[in-house]
């Protein structure tokens, strides 16, 4: 029986080309873009769950800053999580991190940068990061101690037992002996580092050798009595079911308690799990990305699987010869039935085979394209669980229905082809066009309105000029900074130099340590402190609007130039010459310069306040002639040279960083444009067959019709007008639901454009020509056909 | 074997009623070989239909095979029909996607016969109708009388005792038309098997042993050959 059905459905697969083809393309199509979504969102929502303690380990930030500076710090200081793990009985251990960012190591003559980080014995065991060599009880040996990932120990020391070698810091005099190996840290942590030092290491070196911190009452001599800097990442792991908000509390009391004009503190504790998707107050941090992924997934499948049914429910009717046949002749309702499932899963099985592969084929440019790692891996159960709920879905809907409707026919009126015409149930079939084009032209839309704000990005006057600039970190040209700024200067191609103390596309830094003449009481307004040189606000092109620039002058170590944003967060009246403290720098406002963007377009323009600093500033600011460029960076490396033997010559365009600022939005829009693409094609793929379809059905119709004179124009409306005005109905239900989606995206930009109703315009316009070109090439087909041939047919 | 009494077939349109069967009476013992004549519109097809059990009467009773077919749910219906009635068209209606081997088959399949059984009958089958080169090929490469013949093939393969035939030689040439008839009468003769036919042609009407007219529904005469 079963082989009979499977010989059956073969057949008709193959002696209906045209059909098939079109079913098993879109459900192809519609599998390999709705897995490979998925597989992302699959790979967002696993990160940190390889931590088998995960469940119970929370990251702690505090709430810090006032009115419009209020901010989440998620670094925070170190004896928080020393006292936690010794006062308060739920904390069964606690980890503290502290990056030290890319750093040049060394063993012989084999020399790589690193991620780095400091941190406690405890990270070892708290998370899953167990040392597959070395002593798990002792991780690090003493404060001279380094443990490093495989990969890293392969890099050094090849097949040697990485045990025992020592790895240097370029430039510096440490060594450090490698005590443990651990794992690469899977693609899905959060937490990523190469190499690791103790933080007692740290503590030695900025705390008990040489403390350049001070607190009222003198010199800090160990980081476990330092309650004023802000640094340390700082996890703790639980007893299961502790209460997060007396945690949050007891947390704020140990602060308060050992800095009390810090209060309040307000402390949060952040699950483990949250932390890749969410912000540390539970905003939005990805998991928006994440669902609107998933949702469009679910809507190319369900795109997909329409097409099916659109097709084998028209196409039905033409079988109803058949089916009736097979009931006189003593087929039964579950003999039929499982007919058509039969032929459904076996068009599945197709697909699905050719998805994979195709899937295969695909994975490494997919991952290129959305910056992950992903595998396909067969084994992994939620891959099946998709095609399975697919099939069911499609199987549901395309097989049960024809089926219910073909079995509880009279099979003598269909022999006598009497069915055609009261049977298509073409409501059903509209509907789902409605729906298929509908999703379609929400991502459309979605599409043009995500292009539109990214090139508002772009394109925003960022209030400062980023053109042909290249920045680079110092590292040893710092002290030697203004005898190579003059060389430099020498150079063709190089127009000005300047430097800071952070960098401007993306600037960091925060201080609440200020006070100003007039200071509310309550007032714990944040600034960013950013220190220059003279040359700084000419090279950028910032605008001056009030005041004057630095001049170099001796006084200007304590002036302070100010942004628009400050003052009027500080509620000042004619700033110039009013009295500022920022840390401990006694200053004079003697400018206000205009706003600019120095952080993402996703966040409105804090308070920024420039100071004069001749010494520090990490970051170089090179100004080339665009024509130029490449002499400069020839140039420019030559001189690195001569300052930084070891250290690789790294630069970048402020151009690429500020596009990188909005990496995950440009790739959102490529991936929309992709989605929208293929959701279209699918659709049109449906339309076409529903189309040729419809043009076959009434092949009697338009022949009696052209008899009686009608012309290949009107034929082609006749068949097409039905077909647009589901389109238009689409149309009327996709523009609400994509504005208010929109709306709700472009939320997240401080800084964003409006949507206009042209835009719905053009989409559904759109919309309605792919359609129309994807109807009339079957409608035009039909009607010049010679009418002759049509009715002798019948 | 069966018995209709005071069939009528009618469709409500307005006030009036429109008869297709209006009070038919007829009794068919095992073994006869009936045609049913009359013009177009007469009733013809539907009263085999209604006595093949694809269509049901307005009003009436119907006896077959000793069960009162009137009082049957539609789930015994048709596991009476499939039991002894085997239908011929005059379009043939073979399933294209299958082979005559196949279309012979299924009946069989829907009976729940064994597969080793189902290869018996078919084979006994063919070589009876001396089919057996043809029974790999399409019913579209198969012309008009073949494909009549694997009608009839796949319509005894069950072994009914009845066989409905609607215009079984309406889409065939006469010589195709007499061979098809011969096979009717030997069937008749030599197995017993009960024929029921609607033709329009007097000859082939003459192949049965019992020759009903109808006319507007009604028996107009009634004629044993």
């Amino acid at each position: 029986m079963i082989k009979n059905y499977i010989k059956t459905a073969w057949r008709n697969i193959r002696n209906n080309k045209f059909y098939s083809v079109i079913n098993i393309v879109g459900l192809t199509v519609g599998l390999v873009v709705g897995l490979f979504i998925l597989l992302w969102v699959q790979d967002e929502l696993s990160f940190d769950k390889f931590n088998t303690k995960a469940p119970n380990i929370y990251k702690i930030g505090i709430r810090g800053g006032s009115g419009p500076t209020e901010q989440i710090f998620s670094a925070i200081i170190a004896p928080v999580a020393t006292s936690a793990k010794n006062e308060l009985p739920e904390v069964k251990d606690a980890v503290r991190v502290k990056d030290f960012g890319s750093t040049t190591f060394k063993y012989q003559d084999k020399i790589f940068n690193e991620n780095g980080a400091f941190t406690d014995p405890s990270f070892f065991s708290v998370f899953n990061f167990s040392l597959i060599e070395g002593d798990a009880q002792k991780p690090f040996l003493d404060n001279n101690s380094i443990i490093i990932t495989k990969t890293v120990a392969q890099k050094y020391f090849g097949n040697e037992d990485p045990l025992g070698k020592v790895l240097s810091i370029i430039d510096q005099p440490q060594l450090f002996k490698v005590t443990g190996v651990i794992n690469d840290p899977p693609n899905n942590s959060s937490i990523k580092f190469d190499v690791f030092l103790p933080l007692s290491y740290l503590n030695q070196m900025a705390y008990v050798k040489n403390s350049t911190r001070y607190n009222g009452t003198g010199r800090i001599a160990s980081m476990d009595v330092d309650w004023i800097s802000f640094n340390y990442d700082t996890y703790l792991l639980l007893k299961p079911n502790t209460n997060i908000a007396k945690l949050q509390k007891s947390l704020q009391k140990i602060h308060e308690r050992n800095k009390p004009d810090d209060a309040p503190v307000p402390y949060i504790a952040q699950p483990l799990l949250n932390i890749h998707l969410y912000k540390a107050d539970g905003s939005d941090g990805g998991i928006k990305t994440v669902n609107t992924f998933a949702i469009v997934a679910i809507l190319i499948l369900i795109i997909a699987c329409i097409n099916y049914v659109n097709l084998s429910t028209a196409r039905s009717m033409l079988r109803a010869k058949e089916v009736s046949m097979r009931k006189i002749i003593g087929a039964g309702k579950a003999q039929l039935f499982f007919q058509f499932m039969a032929e459904t899963t076996l068009m599945f099985l197709i697909a699905t085979i050719l998805a994979i592969g195709l899937m295969y084929a695909l994975l490494p440019y997919y991952n290129q394209f959305s910056g992950k790692q992903l595998a396909l891996n067969l084994s992994n159960y939620h891959i099946w669980l998709c095609i399975v709920i697919t099939l069911i879905i499609t199987l549901a809907a395309s097989s049960i229905y024809p089926a219910i409707l073909l079995s509880s026919f009279e099979p003598l009126k269909a022999l006598k082809g009497r069915l055609t015409a009261g049977m298509g149930n073409a409501s059903f079939r509209r509907m789902l066009v409605i729906t298929q084009f509908s999703a379609s032209i929400v991502l459309i839309i979605s599409t043009f309105i995500i292009g539109k704000q990214l090139k508002y990005i772009r394109d925003k006057d960022l209030g400062f000029n980023k053109e042909n600039v290249i920045s680079l970190s110092m590292h040893g040209i710092m002290p030697h900074y203004d005898a190579v700024k003059n060389e430099l200067l020498k150079q063709p191609g190089i127009i000005a130099v300047t430097r800071s103390s952070g960098n401007i596309i993306d600037y960091n830094n925060w201080t609440g340590d200020n006070d100003w003449d007039g200071k509310p009481a309550n007032s714990n307004l944040l600034f960013h402190p950013m220190e220059i040189d003279k040359d700084f606000i000419s090279f950028f092109k910032i605008r001056m609007l009030q005041g004057n620039a630095f001049t170099g002058a001796i006084a200007d170590s304590n002036h302070l130039i100010v942004n628009e944003t400050a003052v009027e967060a500080m509620n000042m009246h004619e700033p110039i010459g009013k009295r500022l403290r920022i840390q401990t720098v006694k200053g004079t406002i003697i400018g206000v310069v205009k706003d600019f963007h120095f952080s993402s377009m996703r966040k409105k323009i804090e308070p920024a306040v420039f100071m004069y600093n001749t010494s520090n500033g990490w970051d170089m600011y090179i100004k080339t002639t665009g024509g130029d460029a490449q002499k400069a960076i020839v140039a420019t490396q030559a001189i690195w040279k001569q300052y930084n033997s070891n250290t690789p010559f790294n630069y970048t365009f402020l151009d690429e960083s500020f596009s990188k600022l909005y990496k995950t939005e440009q790739q959102t829009g490529v991936l929309f444009n992709l989605f929208a693409s293929i959701a279209i094609i699918i659709s049109c793929l449906g339309l076409f067959g529903l189309a040729t379809y419809s043009a076959q059905v009434k092949t009697r119709e338009i022949g009696i019709r052209k008899v009686l004179g009608a012309s290949v124009a009107g034929i082609v409306k006749l068949l097409a007008l039905e077909f647009m005005f589901l389109i238009l109905a689409a149309i009327v239900i996709a523009v609400p639901v994509a504005w208010y989606a929109m709306s709700k995206w472009l939320q997240d930009f401080a800084y964003r454009i409006s949507i206009e109703w042209w835009l719905f315009l053009i989409a559904g316009l759109m919309a309605m020509l792919i359609a129309f070109v994807t109807i009339s090439f079957q409608s035009v087909k039909a009607a010049i056909a010679n009418p002759v041939k049509s009715l002798r047919s019948e | 074997m069966l018995s209709l009494q005071h069939i009528s077939k009618f469709y409500q349109a307005g006030g009036t009623r429109n008869f297709v069967i209006n009070d038919i009476s007829l009794e068919v013992e095992a073994g006869e070989f009936i045609s049913i004549m009359g013009p177009s519109g007469s009733g013809k097809s539907t009263l085999l239909n209604i006595i093949g059990m694809l269509d049901e009467p307005s009003s009436g009773y119907h006896y077959f095979a000793g069960e009162t077919v009137h009082q049957l749910k539609d789930k015994q219906r048709s596991a009476l029909y499939k039991k002894f009635i085997g239908f011929v068209f005059q379009a043939y209606h073979l399933i294209d996607e299958l082979t005559v081997y196949e279309n012979i088959e299924t009946p069989l399949i829907y009976q729940d016969f064994k597969s080793a059984e189902r290869k018996a009958m078919v084979a006994d089958m063919l070589d009876r109708f001396q089919i057996v080169g043809k029974k790999d090929l399409f019913p579209a490469q198969l012309s008009g009388g073949q494909q009549q013949l694997v009608g009839i093939a796949r319509a005894l393969i069950a072994g009914p005792k009845l066989l409905l035939a609607d215009e079984p030689t309406g889409n065939l040439n006469s010589k195709q038309g007499e061979e098809i008839m011969q096979l009717f009468k030997k069937l008749n003769k030599e197995d017993g098997v009960t024929i029921i036919q609607v033709t329009h042609s007097e000859k082939n009407a003459e192949y049965g042993s019992r020759i009903i007219n109808l006319l507007d529904g009604r028996i107009e005469s009634s004629k044993q050959l």
